[in-house]
């Protein structure tokens, strides 16, 4: 007997379904098991391929997902993965963003049930980022590579099938957002000029990490024309100085994602990624009257008094709270663009190295193999 | 709130329309299936100060019955 059959003989672990591709995915239909894309069948064998890279006890819950607070035991996250399309070789990435996103600075129950439009974003850093394939060029946000389309896919499977992110019941999002879909990336470490964001955070080099963001979907930076690292960033932090994002009335990290161009241009003339950051938290404001009468006089004056319960209109809005607040990535290919992501405001980032069981770190997805 | 509830007091979550099942699923969640929520008009945000009154007006009788149902 596998050692996966003991527990799915336990009541409610598994259930018979037709032998047929078609009459598995009506199923998941008929269950609202799915994202509304068809599914991989979990059959046990797919299921017990995708445990073989975990080395920590199948039942033993990681987390609990709001708002039904499922237990994220790595068997449940298995068949999510395999429901999504995951090679086995992605699965610790995907226990290791759900443990993330359990802590509880992330706000993950806030996150799953607002009716803001907010979906976790995975950054992968390190040397498996790379081993796994995860797009971290061209099209890094979008379709085309299987570890980016499924690895954010499992997340998103995991927080409706475990968590109840169920729209309408337990996801209010007003009109949610495409990145509910899949949202996951690596960091193109390669073309960047500043520290990765893991080694900024603390994290050896050597080490591979995933971050969850609370993230909305990007906005793009088109400057094709600024010759000097101030006029880039004078060009981003006009986008970033918009009303409307929740960072105006939190405390949240907002990020800015450089194209490869862009960055190499801003480090040639001598910016650090804090000076980057300072620069964004001074320069990336709007002026307090671009905000409704109401806005103004209910919510900023009251939320923020200090800062402005006697401000003029000519006061300046900051979308971060402190400089250090904004996060940094390098991310894509060829071009001239680069891109600011607001995020949920009430979410700090939480960041999730890839350890043996032991506590090491691993240095190639081989070393979280089940033996 | 749910703790509260199980401590004892009267208890009850006021809670406008389009969220009432998601305040069945999360009283279920947290072990209080019973738990009033005492429906309100949708929005609650983005209405005046008027309004918000009004909602306090709708809900505050129903609040008065919890009450009275837990003092028989």
């Amino acid at each position: 007997m596998s050692a996966l059959a003991n527990l799915l003989n336990s009541p409610g672990a598994s259930l018979e379904a037709a032998g047929d591709w078609d009459a598995v995915n009506q199923l998941v239909r008929d269950k609202g098991w799915s994202d509304g894309l068809p599914v991989v069948p979990p059959t046990a064998e797919r299921v017990e391929a995708m445990l073989g890279y975990c080395d920590r006890p199948w039942d033993k819950p990681v987390g609990a997902i709001p708002p039904r607070y499922g237990e994220a035991t790595p068997l449940r996250l298995a068949a999510n993965a395999v429901m999504a399309g995951c090679r086995p070789e992605y699965f610790p990435v995907i226990v290791a963003t759900i443990e993330a996103m359990c802590e509880e600075k992330f706000n993950l129950y806030g996150i799953q049930a607002t009716t803001h439009p907010v979906a976790p974003l995975l950054i992968v850093n390190g040397p498996i980022a790379k081993e796994l394939g995860i797009n971290a060029g061209h099209n890094a946000l979008g379709p085309g590579v299987q570890a980016n389309a499924t690895i954010g896919r499992a997340i998103r499977l995991a927080l409706v099938n475990v968590g109840g992110a169920i729209p309408g019941s337990g996801d209010m999002s007003t009109f949610g957002s495409p990145a509910k879909y899949t949202y996951c990336v690596a960091e193109n470490e390669e073309r960047n000029p500043w520290e990765p964001l893991h080694v900024e955070l603390g994290f050896a080099r050597e080490a591979s990490t995933v971050t969850v963001i609370g993230a909305e979907t990007p906005h793009n930076v088109n400057d094709h024309e600024s010759l000097s690292g101030e006029g880039l960033l004078r060009m981003i932090a006009g986008t970033i100085g918009e009303t409307g994002a929740n960072d105006i009335y939190y405390e949240g990290q907002p990020l800015v994602i450089f194209g490869p161009e862009h960055a190499e241009q801003v480090a040639a003339d001598g910016y650090s990624k804090a000076d980057v950051k300072k620069y964004f938290y001074e320069n990336g404001r709007f002026p307090l009257g671009r905000l409704s009468h109401e806005n103004i006089e209910r919510r900023m004056r009251v939320k923020f008094p200090e800062r402005f319960a006697k401000a003029g209109l000519d006061a300046l809005v900051p979308l971060a709270q402190r400089p250090e607040d904004f996060l940094v990535i390098v991310l894509g290919g060829a071009g001239k663009h680069s891109a600011f992501v607001p995020t949920f405001g009430a979410t700090r980032a939480v960041t999730r190295a890839l350890k043996r069981s032991d506590g090491s770190l691993a240095g190639s997805i081989n070393d979280l193999r089940r033996r | 709130m749910a703790e509260l509830r199980r401590r004892g007091l009267v208890t009850a979550v006021i809670c406008s329309d389009p969220f009432l099942k998601l305040g069945q699923n999360q009283a279920r969640t947290f072990g209080v299936p019973d738990l009033p929520l005492l429906m309100i008009k949708h929005p609650l945000g983005g209405i005046s100060l008027e309004d918000v009154k009004a909602r306090a007006d709708q809900v505050i009788p129903k609040f008065v019955d919890v009450i009275r149902e837990r003092m028989k």
